[in-house]
């Protein structure tokens, strides 16, 4: 071998490295999302079941379950499932204060969000509908006396929603505590 | 030739590993704005996230916040882009964007609180002691500091974050001024 060859030959070799390492780390990105065994809903899941309201732990030191959330904030969700029929969400908005509800799909991208600017009658209140089930709703609806629902479309059948309550000041993060407990998610008798 | 390829093939793998663990350490590469020494994932809450966002997200667990709920900014490094140093003092402000409501606090690198003596992980713009002109200053050090005193915990390297609640400027990362951020100002190290 002379020294020629021995150079193309290592450089054969560097290309090889490259593309495997391009390749695998490519497919590594893209299955991560996919395989999600850590992500916030898998999280979620070990918390309890779906259709149940249950708060989350303040953030501290030691509760280390959801990175850079806001420890001036409380916070309560309920994974939904849509295959029973939609789902009516409810939440009280308080006194003062930031409150808002986000739509997670189950991959954890927001689907839709609103704050207590939103709200009608102190109460931030949608229904979770599949495609399907808003057609069969949408066909049902009376036309001289529509629907005062706020209908949000989810693509998939599971997903879950957050609120969130701010608190103004640290004696009042009990108040907003209990503000993001009073999160109520109803399965509602599928439209027919 | 089959031995070489195999190590090739192995190292590849290992570098692609390697490669991948990296860059979702440091938040990938795309869709993050910067303004001053603060970064936004602007669009970490939304169905259009690139797949390096996503996968971060995947990792960390973190609940990221919608972009009509508010904006979540953090900086790693101070003014002159210098990394944040537990052994150092700093002074946050003297404004914020516009937004209903803000806090800011101290994470570590992984994004929790840092367990400190006096129990403070952070302060809200509702609580905050405000000079006359409405500004502020918020103190981020390792010793008890006059005014608004946000403790570092321990020595190691930390992050300040920035959360902008009911943010018009929600929708627009990008629109947001250089000037508009607190600025990070160190004024001394031990």
């Amino acid at each position: 071998m002379n020294a020629r060859e021995g150079l193309g030959g290592a450089a054969i070799f560097l290309a090889a490295v490259v593309i495997v390492g391009a390749l695998v780390h490519f497919i590594v990105i893209l299955v991560i999302p996919i395989v999600a065994t850590r992500d916030a809903y898998a999280r979620l899941q070990e918390l309890g079941p779906a259709g149940v309201t249950i708060a989350l732990a303040r953030p501290s030191p030691t509760e280390r379950r959801f990175p850079y959330a806001d420890p001036a904030l409380a916070s309560a969700f309920c994974r939904f499932d849509l295959s029973a029929g939609p789902v009516r969400v409810k939440a009280p908005v308080g006194r003062a204060g930031f409150a808002s509800l986000s739509f997670h799909t189950r991959r954890g991208a927001v689907f839709y969000a609103l704050t207590d600017k939103a709200a009608t009658h102190g109460l931030m209140e949608a229904v979770i509908v599949t495609p399907s089930q808003l057609r069969t709703l949408v066909a049902h609806d009376d036309e001289d006396n529509p629907s005062q629902d706020l209908r949000i479309v989810s693509a998939a059948n599971e997903g879950f929603v957050l609120m969130r309550a701010f608190s103004e000041l640290p004696n009042l993060y009990a108040a907003a505590e209990a503000q993001a407990k009073s999160l109520s998610c109803a399965s509602e008798p599928a439209p027919k | 030739m089959i031995v070489k390829a195999s190590v090739a093939g192995a190292i590849g793998v290992a570098l692609g590993l390697w490669a991948s663990r990296a860059i979702l350490a440091d938040g990938g590469p795309f869709g993050v704005v910067a303004i001053g020494p603060w970064r936004v994932a602007a669009k970490a809450g939304s169905l259009d996230a690139d797949p390096y966002t996503r996968a971060g997200l995947e990792r960390s667990g973190e609940i990221p916040l919608a972009l009509g709920e508010g904006l979540q900014l953090v900086a790693r490094v101070d003014d002159a882009r210098r990394p944040l140093d537990a052994r150092c003092s700093y002074r946050v402000g003297s404004r914020t964007p516009a937004a209903r409501y803000w806090t800011l606090s101290v994470v570590d690198r992984e994004g929790f609180p840092v367990e400190n003596a006096a129990g403070r992980y952070g302060f809200r713009s509702s609580e905050i002691l405000r000079e006359a002109d409405g500004g502020f200053s918020i103190f981020v050090s390792a010793s008890a500091h006059a005014g608004n005193w946000l403790p570092i915990g321990a020595p190691d390297p930390f992050a300040l974050v920035l959360r902008l609640y009911d943010s018009p400027l929600s929708a627009t990362a990008g629109g947001i001024e250089k000037g508009a951020a607190p600025s990070i100002v160190r004024e001394g190290c031990a």
